[in-house]
């Protein structure tokens, strides 16, 4: 079961995007990088939206499209749902009328999701008469969502699904995502650009930049990566930890700032900080601005502290050192 | 009721004169719909081998003197046309100097008119709800029932009643190829003019002008009210 892009390209204008990865059909993968980097078109690619120009896509070992040897699956027959940033609801039909669009066309499955139960766990019950053109930017996300997985599709993408919607309605989507894609057994694709949810979500990450797919693998690998590194914000560098490792988590992984990490050369004691962890030095960078980032590698996994070239001399840190270090649960 | 107050106010030859109108301009508005809307389809679509030709072939009524219209019409579909006398010895058909051969000639000048409005709403739809409903697994055909042809219902209503309203007007080819026999082919128009021709018959020219104008307003009217309607309706 996997999703295998082979030197698959697709123009758009000037715009050319190269994939070349595969990737397991199960849990969640994220497609992170930067706005414009071609995150959008990469599903829109797996969707069957856009003609390969040249290579291949192929899902669960069936080949979906093969630009040499002129094979192509349509859109409507590759059993891949996409639910678009824009949601694109049917205009002429109510939210119901919406999700029984999905429901008419999917394939007779005995354990096919029934359109009131979906509609009760994204909150679109009391929605459901209503016309499409009087709901807010929440609303339409959930309506969205709903109608793709009403579709009972074989793989769901997702592009920026999480982007209309405020803070605190935000992490309840997040963990409703990761559920649903367990209850349903339903393998989700799902684009952002926020490191954070990257974290939180991907079991597998597809890292793009430019164009192109620069990297690709489960999340705990594919993040720690120098070259998912050039994709953050100096701001968002870090790293991700195993939920499992931190104080009070579960499942998933959480992304920690290099910003909110403390480093101590002797074993902190008497500290409020929950998360303490001991680990060698494994690289000193000098960034630009002269700040210093430290690599550690420790018993939750690889960790980057941002600390100032002064705390560096003081606490005489170099490479092969031990250090541990300290973050506020707060900080995640 | 509305019909008696027609009734009331019209002479049973006006009345005759207006039925055969509105008869001719609703078959033909009737049987060209699908046609057009096969062609703004077609036309609504991105660049494809032909495409201009197609094009040349709706937009032709539109800058043809109706008159040639008619008299190609005739060429074709007359008793001795290749298609006029395959017609009449398959079907036992003539629509030469007939009320279906009027409609017919009225249905080609306001073929134009429906393609136009039907193509402008196919172009105005959203593109990407076609693509939202592939991946819901609609194929081609079911995005232009399910999706096109709903999404575009306001330009095909305001291309109908356009259509028919410019067809209860259609002179020039109708009277080439239908001929203006009274009780028969005699729409509107062609009973002005026959009227203009007899000395004293400006009462009558003027009644049936007036009835002409009513019906082409009523019908500008309710092709505005419609359309205003239907888009409030899918109004997003």
């Amino acid at each position: 079961m996997s999703l295998k892009l082979s030197e698959a390209v697709v123009r758009r204008g000037a715009f050319r995007l190269t994939a070349d990865f595969e990737i397991p059909a199960d849990g969640i993968s994220v497609v992170f990088g930067p706005s414009g980097a071609g995150k959008s078109m990469l599903l829109a690619m797996i969707a069957g939206l856009h003609k390969l120009e040249t290579g291949r896509v192929e899902f669960n070992g069936a080949v979906l499209e093969d630009a040499g040897a002129k094979t192509r699956v349509g859109a409507h027959a590759r059993g891949i749902g996409l639910v678009f940033q824009d949601a694109r609801l049917f205009p002429h039909r109510t939210v119901r009328g919406n999700l029984q669009y999905a429901e008419r066309r999917r394939p007779a499955a005995r354990n096919a999701p029934i359109v009131v139960d979906i509609a009760r766990r994204l909150e679109i019950e009391p929605l459901l008469d209503r016309p499409v053109r009087n709901l807010s930017g929440g609303e339409r996300s959930r309506v969205a969502l709903a109608r793709a997985i009403v579709s009972a599709p074989e793989m769901l993408l997702l592009d920026e699904p999480f982007a209309a919607l405020d803070g605190r309605r935000r992490r309840a989507f997040v963990t409703l995502m990761r559920d649903l894609s367990r209850e349903q057994s339903l393998p989700m694709m799902i684009v952002t650009h926020q490191v954070e949810e990257a974290a939180e979500l991907a079991d597998h990450v597809v890292a793009v930049k430019a164009g192109r797919v620069i990297a690709s693998g489960a999340a705990a690998d594919a993040m720690q990566r120098p070259d998912f590194a050039d994709l953050l914000d100096r701001r968002d560098i870090g790293a991700r930890v195993d939920t499992g490792a931190v104080a009070g988590g579960q499942g998933g992984g959480v992304w920690v700032r290099a910003d909110s990490v403390l480093l101590a050369a002797e074993e902190p004691r008497g500290i409020s900080a929950r998360n303490v962890w001991r680990g060698s030095v494994v690289a000193i960078d000098r960034e630009v601005d002269g700040a210093v980032l430290v690599s550690l590698d420790t018993d939750a996994g690889y960790i980057r502290s941002r600390i100032t070239p002064e705390a560096l001399s003081d606490l005489r840190l170099e490479t092969g050192a031990t250090a541990w270090a300290v973050v506020k649960s707060n900080a995640l | 009721m509305a019909r008696d107050m027609v009734r009331a106010m019209l002479t049973p030859e006006e009345m005759q004169i207006l039925a055969t109108s509105l008869g001719v301009a609703g078959r033909a508005v009737l049987f060209s719909l699908p046609v057009a809307i096969a062609f703004a389809w077609a036309l609504s679509r991105p660049k494809f081998p032909g495409k201009w030709i197609v094009d040349a072939v709706a937009h032709l009524p539109l800058v043809l003197p109706p008159v040639l219209v008619g008299y190609f019409l005739l060429l074709l579909f007359g008793v001795r046309g290749p298609v006029g006398s395959w017609l009449r010895e398959t079907f036992g058909i003539q629509l030469a100097f007939t009320a279906e051969g009027a409609a017919l000639a009225t249905a080609v000048m306001a073929f134009p008119l429906m393609v136009r409005a039907i193509r402008l709403s196919f172009e105005a739809t959203d593109r990407g709800l076609f693509e939202a409903a592939a991946v819901l697994r609609a194929g081609p055909w079911d995005r232009f029932w399910s999706m096109a042809l709903p999404l575009a219902w306001p330009g095909v209503l305001a291309g109908a009643v356009t259509a028919f309203a410019a067809g209860l007007g259609e002179f020039g080819a109708v009277i080439t190829f239908a001929s203006n026999v009274e009780g028969q082919t005699q729409t509107l128009p062609l009973a002005i003019y026959s009227a203009l021709q007899v000395p004293d018959g400006d009462a009558t020219a003027m009644r049936l002008a007036a009835i002409s104008m009513t019906a082409a307003v009523t019908g500008l009217v309710l092709a505005e009210l419609l359309q205003q309607w239907a888009r409030r309706r899918l109004e997003a």
